[in-house]
């Protein structure tokens, strides 16, 4: 058991396996008090509505590691949507191929990449707070969204797209396999890298990181560019799920993935993060929710639940903390 | 180690100190979806969901997701999908957005019965209390009555993306357009009146910049009390006069006042126990056609191609009714 602790803390950080035991807890509370809750159709139910919550969680993660914050995650995602929505109805709507597909998720994703970019050259090179960036940048595209659309949704769209949002792979949800692939590609991203190794020192130190040699307004400016292509990644997942885009789609869940990354145990403050704790957290929040759902329990006290969730892991991280330092060399 | 151990104790706090125990499952189970929860439009609903549950053995729970957000509507019946309810109730902030989950839910043999969307494809039945000309109509002629069928006035919905708000607003206008040629509307329309905060700013904003305006009619339930307030602060009381569908209990000072003129509505309490009815009717393999009385619609005129129910079950809110409505928990 020890063996295996120390294993699981090393591979994929500290916070895996007091989350993943949390997580096995709340699956035999839930387990037991819900008559329906261990069922495959609970779990394909958790499987589809994790994707979206979760990429948009990995979009606002690489900002926040690097000390930073992106409060435009939402309305970067939808203008994505509303690019492709944009190109798909140009080619016919429900009738467009495949290639007006491919051809508008490429646009899709510059437009999510080039909000991005911008708000990383205000943040690096004009030095305004990431926060005030990011409101000002999702106030814009909001605004602009609005204007756009008249408020309203566009839908129609291919029947193959329904593929993406609700389809199944050998059994597993094609959105699901969709932020599996995310996942990866961050977490390597973020371990295995330069680049990586460059953001979690931006968030430790900015100025050590400076005259250490590295170039920090480049790698600033390419942290809000990815993050805006992750944005992009879920704005389209979210057009398939929902057969329609508005500005306004998914507006509640903007603080959620901030919630998902601190408990994921990624530091307000910048400078240490993983990729496994939070999608653990994620998985954890969704299982929270679904539970809740399932018990007939309000919706509004769910998100209660949600937000005691962060404060006693607060509590417990701190006395992990103090145990950690009385004694020395154990965990 | 502890502190995995610390983890999982505090975790069976949590969790046990708040988690509901499960209710019972030998009835059929019925899970209804509103735009969102802890408003009073919605409490009357599921008020009326609770009482006909009683009444006809049904499971019926209402879901008022925290914020009017479509994405957090497919969640929950996402999630009441997975828990295998016999009849899935809506009521849609974005018809489009609800297509594929409840294309879903029928596919997994769940019955699905919609109010106020009466454009959704994927349900058995959408039922209206209210047709969308009808209600238009009855508030557009007595907004003509009041003003003396001449002058400016505004029109509020709930936002640009209700469907039915605008339906409302589009016969409204017709008809003011046809039968009262010397009343102007001001500006297009303002997606304003789900906050009472928003359609206060924007009627004062409305008055200052166009001084002959004389009438509001907005279609949202928080829209007449914002235009209201706007009226009573700048004190023009009978001069401007102020229409729509709302809350009797939030807007009864006003209507005393006279801040509010009046309006329609139909009574959402009604509605939720219509929901349980029609789920129990779908249950039990009624089949509903031309002529079918069911209660709390009356005798029914079925759009089978369409899926719509819609009858016209409108009371008049004014000065006299008020009190008797807002007694009610409306």
């Amino acid at each position: 058991m020890t063996v295996l602790y120390t294993r699981l803390a090393r591979a994929f950080g500290a916070e895996v396996p007091g989350l993943l035991g949390f997580l096995a807890l709340v699956l035999v509370v839930f387990g037991i008090m819900a008559p329906n809750f261990l069922t495959a159709a609970n779990f394909g139910s958790i499987a589809f509505q994790l994707p979206e919550l979760g990429i948009l969680t990995l979009a606002m993660l690489i900002p926040i590691i690097s000390g930073g914050f992106n409060l435009a995650i939402i309305y970067t995602a939808n203008m994505a949507g509303l690019t492709l929505a944009f190109v798909l109805n140009l080619y016919g709507g429900p009738e467009a191929g495949v290639l007006p597909f491919v051809f508008g998720s490429v646009l899709a994703i510059g437009v999510g990449a080039a909000s991005g970019a911008v708000m990383g050259l205000v943040i690096a090179y004009i030095g305004a707070h990431p926060i005030l960036v990011s409101l000002a940048m999702m106030i814009f595209l909001r605004g602009l969204g609005e204007f756009l659309t008249k408020g309203g949704d566009i839908s129609g769209f291919p029947p193959y797209l329904a593929v993406l949002g609700h389809g199944s792979v050998l059994g597993v949800p094609v959105p699901l396999i969709l932020f599996g692939v995310c996942a990866v590609v961050w977490h390597v991203l973020l371990t295995r890298t330069r680049h990586g190794f460059a953001a979690r020192m931006i968030g430790s130190n900015i100025r050590a990181t400076t005259y250490a040699g590295i170039h920090t307004k480049r790698t600033l400016t390419l942290i809000y560019t990815l993050s805006g292509v992750m944005c992009a990644v879920a704005g389209i997942l979210m057009l398939a799920r929902f057969n329609s885009v508005r500005v306004g789609h998914g507006e509640a869940l903007l603080l959620v993935t901030v919630l998902a990354c601190f408990l994921g145990g990624v530091d307000p403050f910048g400078g240490f993060g993983r990729v496994v704790p939070v999608v653990i957290a994620l998985v954890v929040l969704q299982v929270l929710s679904s539970g809740l759902n399932l018990l007939g329990a309000n919706q509004h006290l769910s998100t209660a639940v949600w937000g005691l969730f962060l404060i006693a892991v607060m509590v417990l991280r701190w006395g992990a903390g103090r145990y950690r330092q009385r004694k020395p060399g154990k965990g | 180690m502890k502190r995995t151990l610390t983890a999982l104790l505090g975790g069976v706090a949590l969790v046990a100190g708040l988690a509901l125990a499960a209710a019972a499952q030998d009835k059929p189970t019925m899970g209804i979806v509103v735009k969102i929860g802890g408003i009073p439009w919605f409490n009357a609903m599921e008020t009326g969901i609770k009482e006909k549950g009683e009444a006809l053995g049904v499971d019926a729970t209402m879901i008022g997701p925290t914020s009017a957000d479509p994405a957090l509507q497919v969640r929950a019946i996402e999630d009441l999908i997975a828990a295998g309810v016999d009849v899935i109730g809506v009521v849609p902030n974005d018809e489009a957005a609800l297509e594929p989950v409840l294309e879903k839910a029928r596919a997994a043999g769940i019955k699905v019965v919609a109010h106020e969307g009466p454009g959704l494809n994927n349900v058995d039945w959408d039922f209206e209390l209210a047709s969308a000309k009808g209600f238009g109509e009855t508030h557009a002629e007595l907004l003509a009555q009041k003003m003396g069928g001449k002058g400016e006035y505004a029109m509020f919905v709930g936002s640009l993306t209700v469907p039915l708000h605008n339906a409302w607003a589009d016969a409204a206008i017709a008809y003011l357009g046809e039968k009262y040629p010397d009343m102007k509307l001001i500006g297009e329309r303002y997606g304003v009146a789900e906050s009472v905060d928003d359609s206060r700013k924007t009627a004062l904003d409305l008055m200052a910049a166009n001084p002959n305006l004389t009438g509001f009619l907005a279609f949202g339930s928080q829209g007449p009390i914002g235009a209201g307030r706007a009226i009573e602060e700048q004190r023009k009381i009978g001069a401007v006069h102020v229409l729509g569908p709302f809350s009797p209990g939030q807007g009864r000072d006003l209507v005393k006042s006279g801040a509010i003129s009046g309006g329609f509505m139909w009574n959402p309490a009604e509605a939720g126990r219509v929901f349980v009815t029609m789920g129990k009717l779908l249950l039990d393999g009624t089949e509903i056609a031309d002529g079918t009385e069911i209660e709390g619609l009356g005798v029914v005129h079925p759009d089978a191609a369409g899926k719509d129910i819609i009858t016209d079950n409108l009371i008049a809110i004014n000065a006299d009714t008020v009190d008797g409505l807002a007694d009610l928990g409306l």
